[in-house]
């Protein structure tokens, strides 16, 4: 982790980390933005998900609705990147010894690899075979990458 | 024990009986204190807290897209509220049950945050808004449920929605930062 060093010190000195850390409303203000964003996100892909696990949405063809879906996946998730960007910066040095904000990123960028990857030449290609177990797996890969996110960052408040 | 804790959260103290009696005893339970001191509980309620508000919250916002005519368009509104209901109803079941328990640990602060008050009050408002629209939408919904254009009502219902709980969001994070 030391060869990162630089990288977090550069978030901590930058004025965005003290513009966000002289105010009190606005870690708040933009924590809720990311939490607003990542339910939106969270739910497209969730939906998608279903979809793949064959749950809901049946009648509707996979690339269809993951076609519908992918431009409101891709402005929440640059929202929440850009708003997490901010938090980050306003606790940069908590961050660089915080164990589960380097599990969260571990996982955020997995699941952002995979999103676009492998689960997107899934959920391009899954139409005439609905039920197919690939597909399947790799929905439940999906939920379990997008959980990892979420319950690291949740720690990242906590320890 | 009860009265020594309320003591020391003073200004309130006149304002009501009930909430006199009842929120002492509430945070002095052996689950409200459990809760607030120790080190995996709050965490772990509080972050099922969060993954109950992403599926309720997550499931419930696309069908307000829908019904404003900006997602699944080509699907019946009836449709996609059957689709996304149950896992909506899973997420709002744990994000009560947490939420109570989040309460029960922190009733007197709460009680005394405007931040907690401003929540409540946009819960219920939330509540009422999809009641009202579960009550009269149901009259004429076969015109318009394959429509990808609903009517005004029910746009405004989606919209009211999606403000709501954005609002609910906001207010859930200035309570825990003005605690």
């Amino acid at each position: 982790m030391h060869y990162l060093l630089p990288i977090f010190k550069f978030f901590d000195k930058s004025w965005l980390a003290t513009f966000i850390a002289d105010s009190r409303w606005l870690f708040p203000a933009i924590e809720a933005v990311h939490i607003v964003a990542l339910c939106l996100m969270f739910g497209a892909i969730l939906i998608l998900n279903l979809r793949l696990l064959g749950i809901a949405f049946n009648d509707k063809p996979v690339a269809r609705l993951a076609r519908e879906l992918a431009p409101w996946v891709f402005c929440c998730l640059l929202i929440i990147l850009a708003s997490g960007l901010m938090l980050f910066s306003s606790e940069a040095m908590k961050a660089y010894t915080s164990v589960p904000f380097q599990v969260k990123m571990v996982f955020l960028f997995a699941a952002i690899i995979f999103h676009y990857t492998i689960y997107k030449h899934v959920t391009k290609t899954d139409d005439s075979k609905t039920n197919h177990s690939w597909a399947k797996l790799a929905a439940i890969v999906s939920i379990v990458l997008w959980l990892g996110v979420g319950i690291g960052g949740r720690g990242i408040g906590f320890l | 024990m009860g009265v020594v804790s309320w003591k020391r959260h003073g200004k309130a103290q006149r304002r009501n009986k009930c909430a006199r009696t009842v929120l002492p005893v509430l945070y002095d339970t052996k689950i409200g204190s459990g809760i607030r001191e120790s080190v995996w509980v709050f965490p772990i309620i509080e972050g099922t807290h969060l993954l109950g508000i992403a599926l309720s919250v997550g499931m419930l916002c696309w069908f307000d897209l829908r019904l404003l005519g900006l997602a699944l368009c080509d699907q019946p509104v009836s449709k996609v509220w059957q689709q996304v209901m149950p896992v909506a109803f899973i997420g709002f079941a744990l994000m009560f049950v947490t939420g109570l328990l989040l309460f029960w640990a922190e009733a007197i602060t709460a009680y005394r945050s405007i931040h907690f008050w401003i929540k409540v009050a946009l819960l219920i408002l939330a509540g009422v808004n999809a009641l009202s629209f579960e009550a009269t939408a149901h009259k004429n919904m076969a015109e318009w449920d394959k429509s990808p254009v609903t009517p005004l009502r029910a746009r405004m219902t989606g919209a009211i929605s999606l403000i709501l709980w954005t609002a609910i969001i906001i207010t859930g994070r200035t309570m825990a930062y003005s605690f």
